[in-house]
This record gives structure tokens, C-alpha cells and sequence, in this order.
């Protein structure tokens, strides 16, 4: 199988070979209004396209879109409802090609990952995904991931915000080679109970095959896709990574296999909704990373964040050893803790009482409609989890005039939504 | 040899006098130490060679003014041989009008030449010597021990002693102080003084082997600095023998209580492994253990050269690699067949040192020349003639004369093979201009360039300082913020040289302190 070169420079439009997506009627779109051509400045364009902007706005009826580091993605294609409907009971396809990522190559690039990862990497198998935490020097988090080993020293990691600054200092003395290759690596998700019979149809051979965590080289339709099975959506998910210029070509032919199975592309709304019934928090959302948090109070340890199993505090040497031991051996002070809202009501950002007494904020709160309930992500204090009950947030009203009201809410377990 | 004779208890890197100090103070505590060195010759940069044969002249440092009695007698050193030559040497700012200002002006005469150049001075003089002297003992008790870690631990013994000498200063010096320790010293000297030789003189004090100009910020707290660490010495001085004498003293000292001394033993490598440091290895392969190791090699040298930046986490790795190590000085040594004759000289002054900055804008001039890797035009210097006090340095009615120039670029325009003549000759005409005779008594000489005092002295990029003395590399920050209390991220790793508190300057203190820090730590575990 032949890898994907990350330093090739791409043009964002789909491939001559594609079936372009103009040939449809009724659509009057210049391709080259998307284009990022060579001789244009680096950091010129605040306004970034996915290589499946035209194919993606092929799918929207609604031209809802939103930012996403700084790339356009659509926030809904059709409706809400209809989205949310074909992810959890037939499957979603979703553009996720403006993740953070990195490829970390060299003679060293596991030991210099041994550095910057809260754990080892030396007992990851090629293939395997494993979840990635960085820890700055006081222990807090700078961001959390997945790292995909793909070679013995070609390995990449994807977060959810861009940390180059970082990578590089961390980079001094290693034999490594660290590089941005966000730009040049599209990458699709695909979810729901017929995710891995669309794959299969489409060329994916036996993905079914492939255990959680794990990753492999398929060939769909003659273009290598590396597919692995992760997500962020819940359920039977998969996220495929490919070369930009057949990203497109890939996104229809999903589509055209998926049709039979009533296959729908996902937005940002649904998405949103997806990780939060699968209890997953996101930096800058639910939590700031220790450089972009306004005090010293705000960031948080992995141990505050449950990522706890992550961190391997043996032996080695990695940035933010040192302060998570005291942090381990002190308890977290505050921890990242999920929540039922027992009303139908809006509640980001609320406070949390227990008692009169505050004792933490909400930081992400949707309707499930899996649940028929609210959910809700939060960082209290960790004291406060001792309390058998009680709990209550400042909840807004979407109908009253009133505006902000007391509601009862109660722990629940992450994932809220339980899979098969 | 079996790996077992290789085993000791400590390793210590570099036999400078830092090194040789900490190896001192913990084979005193019944520890197996050994202490190994690139050079063929204890010392580091205070050593004593011969510039031919029958002159020896101290090679690197000239001066002690900041050794402890309190080291001397630890470490029995008289008893080791070190006999002191003289410990009052005055500073003399060379006039060419044969008007010598001697400071301290401790006599009524030199009050009476400092007032001949300007009445003012005359006056002000014992005021300003006063205030400095109160202004560095509020600094003082920060020097006499291991800093905090981090900030200025109030709880701490220092702190409270600082608080009750600021105290007692009244308003009004209080608030001098204030405006004093963040100021550049040009400033403070242009509100105290008008004659340009006095300010000349005092700014070269400031500056000298720092990379800073009087017009630099924070200069009037090296200034201080400086004073301080002189009130924990012994006066200004040398040995008889040339400093190499402390450094057989430290060495013989070490070697009386079984620390074994291994010269010709360059480390290539500090061995540690899983956060803990095991040994080292040499250039020729041979492995030493050890539980503990104590670098007395600068810092950034020792943690990302010799160990590799790997074994530290990024944001100390950056911080050590980030050390600033710019400020560099040259020697020249001479050999002379007559004493050089300066107007208007007495015992005093032949035996003094010798400054030549005839003015701030002199001295500021030659900084100005090294930022910008140049020669200056009229260097400043600081001189000694230690044969005055120590006659066996050289055949009778013959002397040494040791020059140190600051301000003298590591990487000079057009490189050193091409500007190291142009350089001997600029720094020659200008003492001649003081001692017209100079070039006609000179036998033989030495030069030693920041990258031959890097070679020879093994010290990164000539820097004597082992990182620029500045307000941020010093106290808690030295030799990087967190790690002031020498040791090191990696277990049983610890800094004992310049590089750490109180830095640098022929004190002892370093190692004294990084011994201390050492033992207590293991004592705690």
C-alpha cells in the first residue's frame, strides 16, 4: 500500500478525474474561488475550505455553516432531526478534515513522544490508536488526542487544537522530524449501525474485522484510505484519512454505496450533540489548555479530566512527570463530572449549588434526543462529588420571560447514551 | 581496572576551585569522591603557569575578593599551603596626568586627589561609599546561603535580616535604594559624581566581565551585587604563588580526606536513566558511578551537552538552554624585566589594581564595540602586578603584569588569527599611555582570547561567569528560574559551579552551597 506523502503541495479543488461536482444542475459554483494556490502568502487566508467544501456544499440545503479552527464546515445540511435520525439508526458522514494534525517521523520519534505524551509509546503496536494527552510543565493539560502509530517511527497525532509551538521546543535534542500536516491529510468520519456495511460494500474489505483502536491501509475504489476505528460520534464509528485530492472522489462514493442504507451527512450541530451524549470533553469547550487559560486556576491535570489511565507515572521522563505526581498524591481539586438536567432547558455555563453553595459551572449542556433528556458536561469541585444528592443549576428558560430559574439536576455516568 | 575501583559515592565535574570546594566539603562528610578534569592541571581558570620560564603569572583569574574565612578554615586550606601575598589590595584608577584616584579613599591624601579633580567628589565620597556599603549588607544575607526556590521566601532567615536592614535605613535611603537596584549605573554615578575618572572607574567595577555597558539597565545592581559578595570575603587579595596556590590548597585539602583527584579525565557524557543520573563516561570511554553528580561545569554545558535535553522536561530544557552567556573578557600576561613606571606611584599603588577606564563613555564605548564583535578602539582594563607582592613569581627586579580585558568578543569581525596582534597592540599603547616604559621591559607575553580561555579553562564560549550576571539569571533565577537550589530535575544531578548562586567570582560559595544543598537533600531521603 502506498503511503500518502504529507509534504505534497494540493490544490483544495476536486481532482480532473473526479466527477465534478458542477456537473450537476442548478449549482453555479467556481471551484477556484476555493483554491489555495502556491503563490498565495502563508497565514493570507483566515477563510480555509476543506478538500470536501464543494462536494460537502452539494449536500446542504440549508447554508448553515460555521468555523471550525478556522476552516468552513457546515453546521447543518438538511435538518437537524433528519441528521441525528440517520446517525444513531442508519449512518452519518461527517467532514472532520480540519483536526489538528501532526506527523512525528525520525530515528527518535518514540522516544521524543515518550517525552511529550503522559505515557510510553513504546508498547504501541503499528496500527493502534492510542489516546494521547501532552502535559505542560506544571502538570496541566496543553491538549489531548489520539496518536496513530503507523510505522515504527512514523506516527501522527491529532488533537483538537493547533500546538506547533510546543511540538518544536519539545523537539530539542531528538532526532525528529515534526510536522503541521493538517492541510494536506482529509479526513471523513462515518458512523451509525450500517457504518461498517457502507465500508464494506464500498471496497473497505473486512474493516469489520477491525477491533476498536485499531487502524489499517484499505484500498476503496483504487485510492488508500487508512481507515481506523475511532470517532467521537458513538456507536459503530470509523474516521478515514486520505490524500485531499481524493477525498471528494471518496466522500460520493460513500454516498453513492450509502444511498441504499439511507446514509445522510452529518454538521457540526449533530456532532456536537453526538460527543456530548458520548460524554467526551473538548478543549476549549469544556476546559482551556494551560496556555490559553485566562488564570492559573482555569487549566486542568489529566487526573481532574479522567484521563488518569493515561498517565503512566513509572519511570520515564515526560513534560509534567514531575508536578502530577504531587498532583496524583493531592487529589484533584476540581474534576470534570456529567450531569442530568431533570428540564427541558438551556443550562451552558450555569452554576452548579449544592446546598446554597457553589460549587462549580456547566460547561457544555444539549438536548439529548437519544435520552429525551438534557445533558450536560461540568468542572466542580471534587469534594463536592462526596454529596449524595442536592445538586441544583441556574437554568435559562427558553419560553418564560422570567429568563433564569433553580432546576434540580443529578450525576449521571459518562457515555450517557449506552451503544451496543 | 575492575569496574568496582570505578565506584564512588560522588562524582564531581571539573576541577576549578568550585568543583575542588564541593569535592572538599563532602569527602569531609565520609563520602567516596573523585574529582575529574579535561586539563592537565588543577584549577580551572585559577591556576598559575609560566608565561616563559621563571615568570609565572595566575593565567586566567588575578584576584581573589570574595573567599570566605569561613571555606578557609572548613577546609584547613593554610594548613594545605595557601599563604596569603597580600588581602588589601586598593583599586587604582590610572589618571595620565598622574593624578591616581585610590578607592576605598581610605586616607585623608586620597580624599584630597579626588577632590583635585573635582571638589564635589571630594566631599561626596564618604556619603556614597557609606550608602553602597549599607545598600549591599541589605543584599548580603540572600548570598550567605541556598536562595528559595522560587520568589523571596519571606519565612526565611535572609529575608527577615533584609527586611530589618531596609528598616533601619530610614526614608530616606530606603527610598534611594529603590530607585537604585533597578537603575543603570551611568545614571546613579552622574547624580553622585562629577570627575569622569572616579565615574570611569567605578562603572568599569560595574561592568567589568559582565556583557553591559554603565548605560545598561541594571547595572547599579551588579554594582551592589558585587559588594555584597565582597563583604563575604576576606578583602581584596591574592595568594602567594598566584591563584593556582588556592586551587593545590582546595586540591590538597580534598585529597587529605581520600577524594581522589583525576586529571586528563574530560567527561563526554553524564549517564542517567529513568529521571536519575548513575555516572559518567569519559572521553576514552571509561565509566565512572556514582549515586550523585556534581557538575561544576557551567549549566547549559552540563545538562543539554552532556546529558542531552531529553532528560528533562521541555520547559526546563528550555529555560537551561535559554541561559545567557555572552559577557567575555581576554588576558594578556606579561613578562617584564623592570617594574613599568606610572607617575606618581607608591608601594600602595604598584600593588593595587589598576583600572584604566579614563571615563564612562570609555567604557561604554568598549561595550558597544563587543556587541557588535569589534575591538574597542581604547580598551579598559583592569590590571595587576602580583610579582609586587609575591617577588618569586619572577627572577629578582623582574615582574608579571596581568591584564584582563572585558568587553572582548568571542567572535570577532574577521576572526581571532587575523585581530589578535591589532588586539595586543591596542591594549599595550594604552597602558603605555600610563607607563610610557612598558614596551621596553617586555620579555615575553601571553594572550589568551575568549576562545582560547573556552579551550584552555573548558569554559563555554570563555564566559567566567558560567552565564551573564544580570538581575535576571541571578538569586532565584540562577541558573534558571526553579532550579536554584542545585539540584537538578534529574535525581543526584547538581550544579556546584559559577553557573548557580551566588555565581561567579573566585568565592567558593557555589560549591560550598551545592555540598550543603547535597547533603541535606540525601539526608532528608
Amino acid at each position: 500500500m502506498t503511503e500518502i506523502d504529507p509534504g505534497k503541495k494540493k490544490t483544495i479543488a476536486a481532482s480532473q478525474s473526479a466527477p465534478s461536482p458542477l456537473d450537476g444542475p442548478g449549482i453555479a459554483l467556481d471551484p477556484t474561488w476555493f483554491e489555495q494556490t502556491n503563490d498565495e502568502l502563508p497565514f493570507t487566508r483566515h477563510v480555509l475550505t476543506t478538500p470536501l467544501h464543494l462536494v460537502a456544499s452539494e449536500e446542504s440545503r440549508t447554508n448553515k455553516w460555521t468555523e471550525w479552527n478556522g476552516y468552513t464546515v457546515a453546521e447543518v445540511y438538511t435538518n437537524f432531526d433528519q441528521e441525528y435520525d440517520a446517525l444513531r439508526t442508519r449512518a452519518g458522514l461527517a467532514d472532520i478534515s480540519p483536526l489538528v494534525k501532526y506527523r512525528i517521523s525520525g530515528n527518535e520519534a518514540d522516544a521524543y513522544l515518550d517525552r511529550l505524551l503522559t505515557r510510553a509509546v513504546s508498547t504501541i503496536p503499528i496500527d493502534v490508536v492510542a489516546r494521547a494527552v501532552l502535559c505542560c510543565g506544571n502538570g496541566n493539560l496543553v491538549t489531548e488526542g489520539l496518536l496513530f502509530r503507523m510505522g515504527a517511527q512514523d506516527f501522527r497525532l491529532t488533537v483538537s487544537s493547533r500546538h506547533l509551538n510546543w511540538m518544536f521546543d519539545a523537539a530539542e535534542g531528538f532526532d525528529v522530524n515534526v510536522e503541521d500536516v493538517s492541510g494536506t491529510i482529509a479526513a471523513l468520519s462515518i458512523a451509525g449501525p450500517m457504518a461498517t456495511k457502507i465500508l464494506e460494500t464500498a471496497g473497505g474489505d473486512d474493516v469489520s474485522a477491525l477491533a476498536k483502536n485499531h487502524a489499517k491501509w484499505v484500498e476503496l475504489g483504487g485510492m488508500p484510505v487508512y481507515v481506523s476505528r475511532t470517532g467521537m460520534m458513538g456507536g459503530c464509528e470509523y474516521e478515514l484519512w486520505s490524500d485531499p485530492s481524493d477525498a471528494s472522489v471518496l466522500w460520493k462514493r460513500l454516498f453513492e454505496f450509502g444511498a441504499p442504507y439511507g446514509i445522510k451527512a452529518i454538521g457540526a450541530a449533530v456532532r456536537n450533540v453526538a460527543r456530548l451524549e458520548k460524554g467526551i470533553a473538548l478543549e476549549g469547550v469544556d476546559y482551556g489548555n494551560v496556555f490559553e487559560a485566562a488564570d492559573g486556576l482555569n487549566p486542568l491535570s489529566p487526573f481532574d479530566l479522567g484521563l488518569g489511565d493515561v498517565v503512566d507515572l513509572g519511570n520515564h521522563v515526560f513534560n509534567g512527570r514531575r508536578a502530577l505526581k504531587d498532583t496524583f498524591k493531592r487529589g484533584s481539586a476540581k474534576v470534570l463530572t456529567g450531569f442530568e438536567i431533570d428540564a427541558d432547558q438551556q443550562a451552558q455555563f450555569a452554576n452548579i449549588y449544592v446546598n446554597e453553595r457553589v460549587i462549580g459551572t456547566i460547561t457544555s449542556s444539549v438536548w439529548s434526543p437519544g435520552l429525551q433528556r438534557h445533558v450536560a458536561l461540568a468542572i466542580i469541585e471534587a469534594d463536592a462529588l462526596g454529596a449524595s444528592g442536592g445538586f441544583s443549576a441556574d437554568v435559562t428558560s427558553r419560553w418564560e420571560k422570567s429568563g433564569v430559574s433553580r432546576a434540580p439536576i443529578s450525576l449521571a455516568k459518562r457515555p450517557f447514551l449506552a451503544f451496543p | 581496572m575492575s569496574d568496582e575501583a570505578l565506584q564512588y559515592d560522588v562524582i564531581v565535574i571539573g576541577a576549578g576551585h568550585n568543583g575542588l570546594v564541593s569535592a572538599g566539603y563532602m569527602a569531609r562528610a565520609g563520602k567516596k569522591v573523585v574529582v575529574l578534569d579535561a586539563a592537565e592541571a588543577v584549577g580551572g581558570a585559577a591556576r598559575t603557569a609560566e608565561i616563559s620560564p621563571d615568570y609565572q603569572v595566575s593565567s586566567g583569574a588575578h584576584l581573589i575578593s570574595c573567599l570566605p574565612k569561613q571555606i578557609e578554615r572548613d577546609l584547613k586550606l593554610s594548613k594545605h599551603g595557601l599563604i596569603w601575598a597580600t588581602k588589601d589590595v586598593v583599586s587604582v584608577a590610572l589618571d595620565q596626568g598622574g593624578k591616581h584616584i585610590v578607592i576605598p579613599a581610605g586616607r585623608k591624601s586620597d580624599i584630597e586627589t579626588l577632590a583635585a579633580h573635582s571638589k564635589r567628589d571630594g566631599e561626596t565620597w564618604r556619603r556614597f561609599e557609606a550608602r553602597i556599603k549599607n545598600f549591599a549588607s541589605i543584599l548580603s544575607p540572600f548570598l550567605a546561603g541556598v536562595v528559595p526556590e522560587t520568589g523571596l521566601d519571606f519565612s526565611g532567615n535572609s529575608a527577615t535580616a533584609t527586611t530589618l536592614r531596609l528598616e533601619k535605613l530610614g526614608p530616606e535611603d530606603r527610598r534611594e535604594f529603590l530607585r537604585f537596584v533597578p537603575a543603570n549605573f551611568a545614571s546613579i554615578l552622574d547624580r553622585s559624581f562629577e570627575g569622569d575618572l572616579l565615574k570611569g572607574a567605578l562603572a568599569l567595577d560595574a561592568t567589568i566581565g559582565h556583557h553591559s555597558g554603565p548605560n545598561t539597565p541594571g547595572t547599579a545592581f551588579s554594582f551592589l551585587y558585587k559588594k555584597a559578595l565582597e563583604l563575604h570575603g576576606q578583602g581584596v587579595g591574592y595568594p602567594i604563588g598566584g591563584l593556582g596556590a588556592l586551587s593545590e590548597a582546595l586540591a590538597g585539602s580534598a585529597e587529605s580526606v581520600g577524594a581522589r583527584i583525576r586529571l586528563d579525565s574530560p567527561v563526554m557524557e553524564i549517564i542517567a536513566g529513568a529521571g536519575r543520573v548513575s555516572g559518567v563516561r569519559l572521553a576514552d570511554g571509561t565509566l565512572f558511578k556514582a549515586p550523585i553528580v556534581m557538575s561544576s561545569v557551567d549549566p547549559k554545558t552540563t545538562c543539554i551537552d552532556l546529558l542531552g535535553a531529553r532528560h528533562f522536561e521541555t520547559s526546563v530544557a528550555k529555560h537551561i538552554s535559554g541561559i545567557r552567556m555572552q559577557g567575555s573578557a581576554a588576558k594578556v600576561n606579561l613578562a617584564l624585566e623592570g617594574l613599568p613606571t606610572f607617575e606618581n606611584f607608591t608601594d600602595r599603588e604598584y600593588g593595587g589594581r589598576l583600572l584604566i577606564a579614563p571615563d564612562m563613555a570609555t567604557v561604554e564605548r568598549s561595550f558597544i564595540a563587543a556587541k557588535r564583535n569589534e575591538l574597542a578602539l581604547d580598551p579598559v582594563m583592569e590590571m595587576v602586578i602580583p610579582s609586587y607582592h609575591d617577588p618569586r613569581l619572577a627572577p629578582m627586579g623582574h615582574h608579571v603584569l596581568s591584564v584582563t580585558v572585558p568587553n572582548v568578543p568571542y567572535d570577532v569581525e574577521g576572526g581571532w588569527d587575523l585581530r589578535r596582534e591589532e588586539f595586543v597592540k591596542r591594549v599595550i599603547d594604552t597602558i603605555s599611555q600610563y607607563a610610557p616604559d612598558l614596551s621596553d621591559k617586555i620579555i615575553a607575553g601571553e594572550i589568551l582570547t575568549p576562545p582560547e580561555i573556552e579551550q584552555k579553562f573548558g569554559m563555554k564560549r570563555g564566559h567566567w561567569h558560567q552565564g551573564d550576571m544580570s538581575f535576571d539569571q541571578l538569586l532565584s533565577f540562577r541558573p534558571a528560574p526553579g532550579m536554584a537550589g542545585y539540584a537538578t530535575p534529574v535525581e543526584g544531578l547538581f550544579f556546584c559551579g559559577a553557573g548557580t548562586h551566588p555565581g561567579g567570582g573566585i568565592s567558593g560559595l557555589p560549591g560550598k552551597y551545592a555540598a550543603t544543598a547535597a547533603l541535606a537533600l540525601e539526608k532528608a531521603q
